[in-house]
């Protein structure tokens, strides 16, 4: 089957959904219907972009395009490569777990509300790996920042207030800047009359842009997505903004949001300031080590749940941004995969921490214990997502984060060699292992709480959320091949942009 | 007779705005208390909108009363952005005059007045006009401020703005005569010409820069000629103030590209980097001082002086040609939707003893009245420049000539103020939506007219952000005529 304006179509599906949710308003019960029933309809629809998707080609695809600012040269343009086009779906699948979670009764108040918000932050989410104009980019950016500000605001927890705001100023201030350097960027693209932000075009016209500029420009978009993603020293937001948000908005933040700075790396830094990539990429590297090897630590002593699985989250990206900066197939393979891996299966722990946290109202790992007598089936799916998470082979974090060690070893480009930073960011897995497991056994085994004893196993709702993460989570350790054969030519031209000799020359 | 009617013809819209006025004047007279409630509002907006289409009947561009009226595409746009905010300003009222016992005539009829004068800068080809314009524009805003008389706050807001605009007069029309005796015109193109044959600046034409700069900085509120502006938006009326945020500041910005983008375009090596100055100064004076309001009337009457900054930026960037004009007046048009649907929606927490909403007087707001509260959040979302919003299309539009011109830093400010601006902008969501209602918080006044109004624009706040390109391309049309 082909759709014809697939990826327009699934920008539009969430903001028709909108519609009945606002006839529906005042009847949570129609609300929770029309909410589940768009994001599975969107799911599916994304899957059938998937199979229209031609595996084996590097450029972009199922491309769509309209004027839009003619008087600037800016246009309505979507596609997808093979570095997007797997982000997409794990968006879908995300945020239909999410909202399917969250109408089993984890949100009561203004339920309407909710689901519109869930909704138009798919639309920004999908439109931010679709977009291949920066413009457009730029604002699908943005329009993932407001519905999450609210969700974390309204439904979050006690601090949920000064959490929201830290994560808005911190996000805002990155993009501003970006934007800045977005105009800077039109500026250079051309004479007057011929200017473009949009990515092919753009990459033609690339020689245009001088060392110097590239360095700053680099900055300003780096910025943005460090934060994003977020990078060491940048992060403070995110464990804030996690332990706040109510479980949906986690599983959306960690799963999908965090994605964006990454997937903007190699999407518009790397192709278009290759000199500005080479002039940045030891700072980034470094950095990425220490975000590994510092929110490892940081997990180890933490006592809240889900500030522990927040803080290995800034490990995990630590090995996305790593995994892009050693500019090689292997490392930027498994960042594409890391990413994908991350979302699934940090998404799948914010949720089986929110389950336990609805029915125990507890977070701190020292008041649980003993939850694996009462609890077979959710020890089960949360091993499997603690196992993964900390890289055991056979499943898919493993992959991930194997390929992006191989990658760091054979990278020279830095100083101290990858052979250095390699087997230093190696003790990040190791430490993950310690603080995941340690975690594990104290929060499942040891004697149970009387207080815990009457408390239900996982319901068919919590049951239908984690089994897709389950399968997707062995499938990709297992078979990790047909992903990597979707990604892989996609990510060599990348790769081959950012590191153009033409351009190595300019900064000697 | 018919030949003098057929001079009338250019400035029709400018004759049925004051003929509009001085209808509802008599109306207001003849009509009883009761009626004049609902008819004086619609026949004001009926006026408006027959001014509003008459101005395509007027003949296209050219010269007009001798020289001293010029109509292009220019005029055309500011004369839609004063009759829309007029209008806009118009329908929020009614409720408001009512509960405060505002004489409705007078009130409308003063709107009137004033937009007349903001059209007259609009169509000026010399200092003479625009002097005029420029009075009649702010005479019936020191009227507004003081309208209700018995109101102690009111009186202070009017008074100062008034000793400060007769204040700020005096230096612009000083300013002028020393430009007079400098060029021996008062025409901006003979000024622009003769300026261009002195060359260099020297003396006496620095001072006359000098003396325009700081009279037009009052009238638009740069920092630091802005002392003025929060006592006086604080003071008004509430759709008084939702007016003046907007209406003079827009016809300020009509004054500064007349005079300074055409008849002062050779001198503006020497006055764009001091306008990038003031541009940084005013947008960040305004911004930290906004952030330390928990009145929400005080703190939009603050975050106005540092939209004025980013205007001023573009202004300054008007090396980069076109573009930068276009950006001013896209900008002031969508700060025109913005700020006045976000003054307006104050009007719902205007009750008796209050001047404007406290941030704890917010609290849920989205729970008593979701689409105000709504309305609210788009046009704050707006002004602080997060996309698909208006604002954020005008934040960019400014930012490319600002580069473009070499300002960098300025850009870079830009940026920085906006996060700024977040943070007291995004205060006010959270007040509304992520607190629960007080048992004490007062009663919220709701009208249909205001929703309606309120409704509208943020519609076209949201609308013109998703889709600006018509907007953007009249814009750059209408910053043609300054660039010859």
């Amino acid at each position: 089957m082909t759709i014809d304006h697939i990826l327009t179509l699934l920008l539009a599906v969430p903001a028709i959904g909108l519609l009945p949710l606002y006839v529906f308003r005042n009847d949570p019960r129609s609300v929770k219907q029309v909410a589940v029933v768009t994001t599975l309809f969107e799911l599916l629809l994304s899957l059938v972009m998937l199979a229209q998707f031609h595996v084996g080609d590097a450029g972009f695809q199922l491309i769509e395009q309209a004027d839009w600012l003619p008087s600037l040269g800016i246009r309505y343009l979507v596609g997808v490569d093979g570095i997007s086009v797997l982000l997409v779906p794990m968006t879908t699948l995300l945020t239909f777990i999410s909202v399917l979670y969250s109408s089993g009764g984890a949100i009561k108040d203004r339920i309407a509300s909710f689901m519109a918000a869930f909704l138009i932050l798919e639309i920004g989410m999908v439109g931010v790996f679709v977009s291949l104009d920066l413009f457009l980019f730029y604002v699908m950016f943005e329009l993932m920042l407001v519905p999450m500000y609210l969700i974390i605001g309204i439904w979050g927890g006690p601090r949920r207030i000064y959490s929201t705001l830290k994560f808005v100023i911190f996000t805002l201030a990155g993009s501003l800047l970006m934007l800045v350097a977005i105009v800077a960027v039109w500026l250079a693209s051309g004479d007057e009359g011929a200017r473009t932000l949009s990515l092919p075009e753009l990459l033609a016209s690339r020689g245009r842009f001088s060392a110097d500029f590239q360095f700053w420009v680099f900055l300003a978009f780096g910025l943005a997505f460090a934060i994003k993603l977020p990078m060491v020293p940048f992060h403070t937001w995110l464990p804030d903004a996690h332990v706040e948000a109510p479980t949906a908005g986690s599983i959306i933040l960690a799963g999908v949001l965090l994605k964006a700075g990454g997937y903007g790396f190699l999407r518009f830094a790397l192709p278009l300031f290759p000199v500005g990539t080479q002039l940045w990429l030891p700072v980034i590297i470094v950095l990425s080590v220490v975000a590994i090897l510092y929110g490892a630590a940081v997990s180890t002593v933490q006592k809240d749940l889900k500030k522990l699985v927040a803080y290995s989250s800034v490990a995990h990206m630590g090995f996305v941004t790593l995994g892009i900066f050693v500019l090689n197939a292997q490392g930027g393979v498994g960042a594409v995969l890391q990413m994908l891996n991350h979302g699934f299966v940090t998404g799948a722990l914010f949720l089986f921490v929110g389950i336990q946290y609805e029915r125990t109202h507890r977070r701190l790992i020292a008041d649980l214990g003993g939850l694996a007598n009462r609890w077979p089936l959710y020890t089960t799916f949360f091993g499997i997502f603690v196992l993964a998470s900390l890289g055991l082979p056979g499943l898919n974090g493993f992959v991930g984060e194997f390929l992006v060690l191989l990658g760091t070893f054979k990278f020279s480009g830095v100083p101290l060699g990858g052979l250095f930073w390699g087997p230093v960011a190696a003790l990040g897995v190791i430490l993950a292992a310690v603080y995941l497991l340690w975690m594990f056994q104290r929060v499942m085994y040891g004697p149970v709480r009387e207080a815990y004893r009457a408390l239900p196993d996982l319901s068919p709702i919590e049951v239908v959320c984690a089994v897709p993460l389950v399968v997707l989570t062995v499938l990709l350790g297992v078979f990790p091949q047909q992903a990597i054969a979707i990604i892989e030519p996609s990510l060599q031209q990348v790769l081959r942009l950012a590191t153009d000799p033409g351009f190595q020359v300019a900064i000697k | 007779m018919t030949a003098f009617l057929d001079t009338l013809i250019p400035v029709l819209p400018e004759v049925l705005v004051t003929i509009t006025a001085c209808v509802v004047l008599v109306a207001d007279g003849l009509l009883p208390r009761g009626q004049s409630r609902g008819v004086l509002p619609a026949m004001t907006v009926v006026g408006l909108a027959l001014a509003f289409l008459g101005g395509p009947l007027a003949p296209p561009s050219g010269q007009y009363f001798g020289g001293f009226v010029q109509i292009d595409t220019f005029t055309t746009f500011f004369r839609a952005v004063f009759i829309v905010l007029a209008v806009f300003a118009t329908l929020v009222a009614p409720s408001y005059l009512d509960r405060r016992g505002i004489p409705p005539g007078e009130y409308y009829a003063t709107i009137c007045f004033s937009t007349v004068g903001a059209m007259t800068i609009a169509l000026s080809t010399d200092l003479i006009t625009l002097f005029v314009g420029l009075e009649l524009m702010t005479i019936p805003i020191y009227v507004l401020a003081g309208m209700q008389r018995r109101d102690r706050f009111a009186n202070e807001a009017a008074l100062k703005y008034f000793l400060l605009g007769a204040f700020s007069s005096a230096l612009l029309v000083y300013g002028f005569a020393w430009l007079y005796g400098v060029t021996g015109s008062t025409r901006y193109i003979d000024v622009a010409t003769e300026l261009q044959r002195i060359g260099l600046a020297n003396g006496p034409t620095i001072v006359a820069l000098a003396l325009v700069t700081v009279g037009l900085g009052f009238k638009a509120a740069v920092v630091p000629f802005h002392q003025w502006t929060p006592d006086a938006y604080d003071g008004a009326p509430t759709p008084a103030t939702a007016f003046m945020s907007v209406g003079p500041k827009a016809a300020a910005f009509a004054a500064i590209l007349r005079v300074l983008v055409s008849g002062l375009a050779p001198l503006q090596v020497d006055w764009s980097t001091v306008f990038a100055v003031l541009a940084a100064v005013t947008m960040t004076g305004g911004n930290i001082v906004a952030l330390a309001q928990t009145n929400t009337k005080r703190m939009l009457a603050y975050s106005s002086i540092a939209h004025t900054g980013y205007i001023l930026a573009a202004v300054a960037a008007s090396a980069a040609g076109p573009s930068a004009t276009a950006a001013v007046l896209f900008y002031v048009f969508a700060y025109g939707v913005m700020n006045l649907g976000a003054f307006a929606c104050l009007l719902y927490f205007d009750i008796e003893g209050s001047r404007g909403a406290t941030l704890e007087e917010l609290n849920g707001f989205a729970r008593r009245q979701p689409l105000g509260a709504f309305a609210f959040a788009i046009f704050l979302f707006s002004l602080t420049g997060i996309p698909p919003t208006v604002g954020f299309v005008a934040k960019f539009l400014v930012i490319q000539p600002v580069l473009d011109a070499g300002y960098a830093w300025l850009a870079v400010f830009i940026a920085l103020n906006a996060v700024l601006a977040a943070f007291y902008y995004l205060r006010v969501v959270v007040h509304m939506y992520m607190y629960d209602p007080d048992t004490g918080a007062p009663i919220v006044a709701s009208t249909r007219l205001l929703s309606t109004a309120l409704g509208l624009s943020a519609l076209a706040t949201i609308v013109l952000g998703v889709l600006p390109n018509s907007l953007y391309a009249w814009a750059l049309q209408a910053a043609n005529p300054l660039l010859r």
